[in-house]
C-alpha cells in the first residue's frame, strides 16, 4: 500500500476561543482543497457539509499496562471509514472539545498501525482567547495543557485587549511553550496555508528557531508549572543509547512530559533522525539529508511539568559519541 | 460439494469468472438470499449489482444510493435484494432491480455494521452507539452502549443480538418481551464480532491485536494473543468447529472441538502471503476457506487436507471483501482499488 499519508491537524482551544469560527471558514472558503472535519457537535457549525463527521470523544485506555496510554477509539474508526471513500482528502481536521486534554487525540496517531499508515499528525493548533486566557489558567489545567501541546497558536480576539495586555498574554504563552509559533488574529482570520499541512511535526523549523531568551524561571521557578526547554549537542548521537535513555525517561516521566521532539545527528548517518513523542508514546523516522559541510548538531525539546533541565542535559550527554 | 483445490491451472489463470472495474474502493460484498445476484458496496455511494451467473449479460452501473461511502452490505434476509449502510447515516433496502427504499436515517452518524438472520428475516444494523433491529416494517433501537458499536451479529436462532464496544460485548434479547441486556466484560476496545454458528461462543477482535472469546453457557472467557495486527475479520466454519481469523500470513483457525482452544496453538496452513490476511471467509457448507490478503493475493484452502492454492490476481491492492454464494460454488471478491470479481469454482 503505497498511499500518501494524509496530514492531520488537531484543533484545540478553550470554550469560546474561536475554534468554530475557524472551522466554518475552512469549510466555506474557496481554497481549492478538500478537508474532512471531525467535530464534536454538529449543530455548532453553520455549514452543512458531507465532509463534516460527528465524533463522540470516545477515549479508552489501552490494555497494555501503560497508565497514560489513552487514545480516541472513535478517531481510529472514523479515519478507517474515511479511507473507504472514493474521494481522497487533502487533509483531516480534528476538533477537540474546549475542556479536552489533547493527549488522547495526539496519542491516537502514535498508537494505531492502520492510522499511522494512512495519516500523519501534521500539527496541533491551539486557539487562545486573548481576553480570557489568563483567567482560564486559574480555572484548571486545560488551558495550560492546550498551549503546552501546541505547535501553532492562534492568539485570537486581539481586538478586545490592549497591546500591553496582549504582551502579557504572549509572555505567559511563551513561559509555557516557547517553541510554538504564535499568530495574532481577530475573528480567527488567518491564511489557512499558515496553519494547515505545514509539517510542523516535521520539526525542522521549530528546532532551528531559537526562541527569544526569556528572563523568567530563575527568579521564581514554580516547579509545578508547565514549561519548555531544549537540549543540544554538537557531537553525534549514539542511536542505541538514545533509544534506551528516552524510552526509560518517558516510561518514568511520561505523564509529566506533554511533548518531546528532536532532530538528531546520528553517528555516521547521512540523514537527520527525527524524533517526536506525546507523553509515553514515541515515534521516529529519517528526515532530510545533511548538506555537504553542514554543521551536524542535535537538538531536543521538552514541554512538561517538573522538568529538570540540568538533569536532562546530563542524560542526553551520556547518549553522545 | 466439489472444489478441487489442487487444480494447478488456477495458479496460472483464474477460474472462470467475471471482472468489473468500479473505480472506487469496495468495502464489502454479498450474495442475495437466492444466490442469483452479487453486490459490492463502493466508496462512491454506489452498490454495484451483478448477475451471479458469470455467463449472463452484465447489468449496467446504477447511480449512487448513498451520499458518501457504502460501509456495510448484506443480502436481504427477507427479500431478493440487499441491505446497505452508509456514512450518510442511511440504512437502505435495495431491490433486485436496484431500486432503493430507506429503512432508517440517523443523520450525522454512520451505519457501519449490518447483519442479517436468514431464518427470521431480521436485520440488525448499528449507527453510533445504538443498534437497530428491523423486522417487517418495525425498527427497534437497542442501546445506547457506552461507545460506538464496532461489530454486531445475531445468535443462531435469531432471538438475540450481540454488540461489541468499549469494555466488552452486550447481548440483547430482541423478542417482544424486553429483557435486561447481558454484558460480557473485557477491558479495552473491541473492534469486530462474530457469534459462532452453533450459538455457543461470541468472538471479538480487540484494539490490542488479540481475540477474545466468551463461552455463552458458563459466561467464561478466553483470550488468544500473538497477532501482529488487529483482527478485523473473523469467520466460524459451518459446523462451528473452527474460528478463522485474519491478521496472519497463513490460514489460522482455532479449534473449538472438545475442550476448546485454550492453551493450544491454532491450526495454521497454506502458503505465506506477502502481507497478512485482511478478510477471511469460511465456506458455507464444506471444509473450505477463502482468504484475501492486504497485499492483494487470494488463497483458497481445505482444512481437512491442509491443501491450498494461491490465485493470481490482476492487481496487488488489499482485498477488502469476500463472500461465498449460498450454494458454495461461487466466490465474490472486492478490493481497495475497485476490482470486483465473481469466480465460479465448479469444475
Amino acid at each position: 500500500m503505497a498511499q500518501a499519508q494524509v496530514p492531520v491537524t488537531v484543533l484545540t482551544g478553550y470554550l469560546g476561543a474561536g475554534k468554530t469560527t475557524l472551522l466554518n471558514r475552512i469549510l466555506s472558503e474557496q481554497h481549492g482543497k478538500k478537508y474532512a472535519v471531525i467535530v464534536n457537535e454538529f449543530g455548532e457549525l453553520g455549514v452543512d457539509n458531507d465532509l463534516v463527521v460527528n465524533a463522540d470523544e470516545e477515549v479508552f485506555e489501552m490494555n497494555n499496562g501503560c497508565i497514560c496510554c489513552t487514545v480516541r477509539g472513535d478517531l481510529i474508526r472514523i479515519i478507517e471509514g474515511l479511507m473507504k471513500r472514493k474521494d481522497k482528502f487533502d487533509g483531516i481536521l480534528v476538533e477537540t472539545t474546549g475542556l479536552a486534554d489533547p493527549g488522547p487525540v495526539a496519542q491516537t496517531f502514535f498508537t494505531d498501525d492502520e492510522v499511522k499508515a494512512r495519516t500523519r499528525l501534521d500539527a496541533i493548533v491551539t486557539v487562545v482567547d486573548a481576553k480570557h486566557f489568563l483567567g482560564q489558567l486559574e480555572q484548571g489545567d486545560e488551558a495550560q495543557e492546550q498551549v503546552a501541546f501546541a505547535d501553532v497558536i492562534l492568539l485570537n480576539k486581539t481586538d478586545l485587549v490592549s497591546e500591553d495586555e496582549l504582551k502579557k498574554v504572549e509572555g505567559k504563552i511563551k513561559s509555557i511553550n516557547r517553541y510554538a509559533r504564535i499568530f495574532r488574529t481577530q475573528k480567527s482570520q488567518i491564511e489557512l496555508a499558515a496553519i494547515l499541512d505545514k509539517g510542523a511535526f516535521d520539526l525542522q523549523r521549530i528546532l532551528e528557531f531559537e526562541p527569544d531568551f526569556l528572563h523568567h524561571g530563575h527568579d521564581h521557578d514554580h516547579e509545578e508549572e508547565v514549561k519548555s526547554l531544549s537540549l543540544s549537542a554538537d557531537r553525534p548521537v549514539d542511536p542505541d543509547k538514545f533509544q534506551k535513555w528516552m524510552g526509560a525517561l518517558l516510561q518514568l516521566r511520561g505523564p509529566d512530559i506533554f511533548r518531546s521532539k528532536g532532530i538528531l545527528a546520528i553517528d555516521g548517518a547521512p540523514r537527520r533522525y527525527v524524533y517526536q513523542g506525546v507523553h509515553m508514546m514515541m515515534d521516529s523516522d529519517w528526515g532530510t539529508p545533511w548538506k555537504e559541510g553542514e554543521k551536524r548538531s542535535s537538538k531536543l525539546v521538552f514541554i512538561g511539568r517538573n522538568l529538570d533541565g540540568e538533569n536532562l542535559q546530563r542524560g542526553f550527554n551520556d547518549c553522545l559519541k | 460439494m466439489k472444489l478441487d483445490l489442487s487444480n494447478p491451472a488456477w495458479q496460472q489463470t483464474l477460474p472462470p469468472g467475471r471482472a468489473v472495474a468500479a473505480d472506487a474502493p469496495a468495502a464489502a460484498c454479498a450474495f442475495s438470499k437466492d444466490g442469483s445476484i452479487v453486490a459490492f458496496a463502493l466508496g462512491d455511494g454506489r452498490v454495484r449489482l451483478l448477475p451471479a451467473d458469470i455467463n449472463a449479460a452484465e447489468t449496467p452501473a446504477a447511480e449512487p444510493l448513498h451520499g458518501g461511502a457504502v460501509l456495510a452490505l448484506v443480502g436481504d434476509p427477507a427479500g431478493d435484494g440487499f441491505v446497505s449502510g452508509g456514512d450518510d447515516g442511511r440504512l437502505l433496502r435495495i431491490a433486485a432491480d436496484g431500486t432503493a427504499s430507506e429503512i432508517a436515517n440517523q443523520k450525522g452518524k454512520w451505519f457501519e455494521h449490518v447483519a442479517a438472520h436468514r431464518a427470521t428475516g431480521a436485520i440488525a444494523a448499528s449507527a453510533g452507539k445504538s443498534a437497530f433491529v428491523v423486522r417487517g416494517g418495525e425498527v427497534k433501537e437497542f442501546g445506547p452502549h457506552e461507545s460506538t458499536v464496532a461489530g454486531l451479529d445475531f445468535s443462531k436462532d435469531g432471538s438475540r443480538i450481540a454488540c461489541a464496544h468499549y469494555g466488552g460485548v452486550t447481548v440483547w434479547s430482541i423478542g417482544q418481551v424486553t429483557l435486561p441486556p447481558r454484558k460480557f466484560a473485557w477491558r479495552g476496545s473491541h473492534v469486530a464480532l462474530k457469534w459462532s454458528t452453533d450459538g455457543k461462543f461470541i468472538a471479538t477482535g480487540t484494539q490490542e491485536n488479540d481475540i477474545h472469546v466468551w463461552r455463552m453457557a458458563q459466561a467464561t472467557d478466553m483470550r488468544m494473543q500473538g497477532y501482529p495486527a488487529k483482527v478485523k475479520s473473523l469467520s466460524w466454519t459451518a459446523d462451528a468447529r473452527f474460528l478463522y481469523t485474519s491478521a496472519q500470513p497463513v490460514f489460522t483457525a482455532w479449534s473449538f472441538a472438545g475442550k476448546g482452544p485454550e492453551g493450544k496453538p491454532p491450526l495454521q496452513f497454506g502458503e505465506e502471503g506477502a502481507g497478512l490476511i485482511s478478510v477471511v471467509a469460511a465456506h458455507p457448507a464444506a471444509e473450505f476457506v477463502a482468504g484475501g490478503y492486504d497485499s492483494g493475493e487470494l488463497q483458497l484452502g481445505d482444512i481437512r487436507t491442509k491443501r491450498s492454492v494461491v490465485l493470481k490476481m490482476a492487481d496487488g491492492s488489499a482485498i477488502t471483501g469476500l463472500a461465498w454464494s449460498p450454494d458454495g460454488y461461487k466466490l465474490a471478491i472486492g478490493n481497495d482499488t475497485g476490482t470486483l470479481l465473481v469466480l465460479d469454482l465448479r469444475r
